[in-house]
């Protein structure tokens, strides 16, 4: 994987998305310096921490700030009438 | 009156079950249909969709499906079908559905749909072999959508059902380089020649989730990382009055 820091994040992101454990395609990747920053949406709390996992696999030696969010899936609110 | 419960991109993969099975909970209660719209898994494995099915098998509510790209990327689409269908969801795919629900008469026509950009600036089947197939790809879910939601005669509310959006105005909020993978005006044209009373998608996370067609037909972008509920209710007037007797069956 390239070191140079114009590509590292697209990297990061691109492998997160096809490794079978994590999957996810709305991740936000930015790296400075030996700090990788990792935000968007999950589904899941096991998620978010597979993803902390994952990236520390790929970066051994970086510090992952897993700042990834996970969405709630509780009932809706008010019904809207569209017709 | 009809209640549709609506979702998308539930993305369901390891660590997902019990997720979506408590906010279903009520859902009877407060629809009479529950549609989904795509991306039910994360990388189209059987064993991650069988998880989903499992939580909806035995809701007595009739539920409708489409595919979306993530549940394509095993090459095992049909096994992810057939999983749905075990569990009593009706998957389409360029087909339609008719449903009596308390005597109104719900046609709902599905697609994944596919991308390619909005007007004055969508792909055209040009060029390298790819850019023909991907575009082509784009206009046969679109013909097929058309020819469907055609078909579904004698309904008194129509839906069209999509993965991919048919209007930029519910993917405000994604980075507008992006817009082109994320669907495509031709399924707003199949959709406005055909009619159709609701446009339900998903695939946009980041998107908005009221707009309409060119025609003003209302679209629903009910991507669940954006509605940020298990489910979307939109209730709609059927033109017959309703009857109490018959509910939910499929013909």
């Amino acid at each position: 994987m390239s070191e140079r820091p114009d590509y590292l994040p697209e990297h990061i992101r691109e492998k997160l998305f096809h490794d079978p454990r994590v999957a996810e395609q709305d991740l936000k990747v930015d790296v400075k310096e030996r700090r990788v920053l990792l935000g968007g949406n999950v589904s899941s709390l096991q998620l978010r921490h597979t993803i902390t996992e994952v990236a520390q696999e790929l970066l051994p030696g970086y510090e992952i700030v897993n700042e990834t969010t996970v969405v709630p899936a509780t009932e809706p609110g008010d019904e809207e009438p569209v017709i | 009156m009809i209640r549709i419960a609506a979702v998308g991109d539930l993305h369901y993969g390891a660590g997902s079950q019990g997720i979506l099975k408590p906010g279903l909970e009520h859902l009877p209660d407060r629809a009479d249909l529950l549609l989904l719209a795509g991306d039910l898994t994360r990388r189209g494995n059987p064993e991650e969709i069988q998880v989903l099915a499992d939580e909806l098998r035995g809701l007595p509510v009739p539920i409708v499906a489409v595919l979306g790209n993530h549940d394509y990327h095993c090459g095992r689409e049909a096994e992810v079908r057939r999983a749905l269908e075990g569990a009593g969801v009706r998957v389409l795919e360029g087909e339609g559905v008719t449903l009596n629900i308390n005597g109104v008469r719900v046609g709902i026509a599905g697609t994944k749909g596919f991308g390619g950009g909005f007007r004055g600036a969508h792909g055209s089947d040009f060029g390298e072999p790819e850019m023909k197939a991907f575009v082509g790809h784009t206009k046969m879910l679109s013909d097929r959508l058309e020819r469907a939601l055609t078909r579904l005669d004698g309904v008194d509310l129509r839906i069209a059902l999509l993965h991919y959006s048919p209007i930029e105005g519910t993917l405000e909020g994604e980075r507008l380089e992006i817009y082109p993978f994320l669907g495509s005006y031709l399924m707003a044209e199949a959709v406005d020649s055909a009619g159709a009373d609701l446009v339900v998608h998903g695939h946009a996370h980041h998107g908005t989730e009221k707009g309409r067609t060119p025609a003003g037909i209302p679209v629903r972008n009910v991507a669940q990382p954006l509605i940020r509920h298990a489910y979307s209710v939109y209730t709609l007037n059927g033109r017959r009055e309703a009857q109490p007797a018959a509910a939910g069956g499929i013909s």
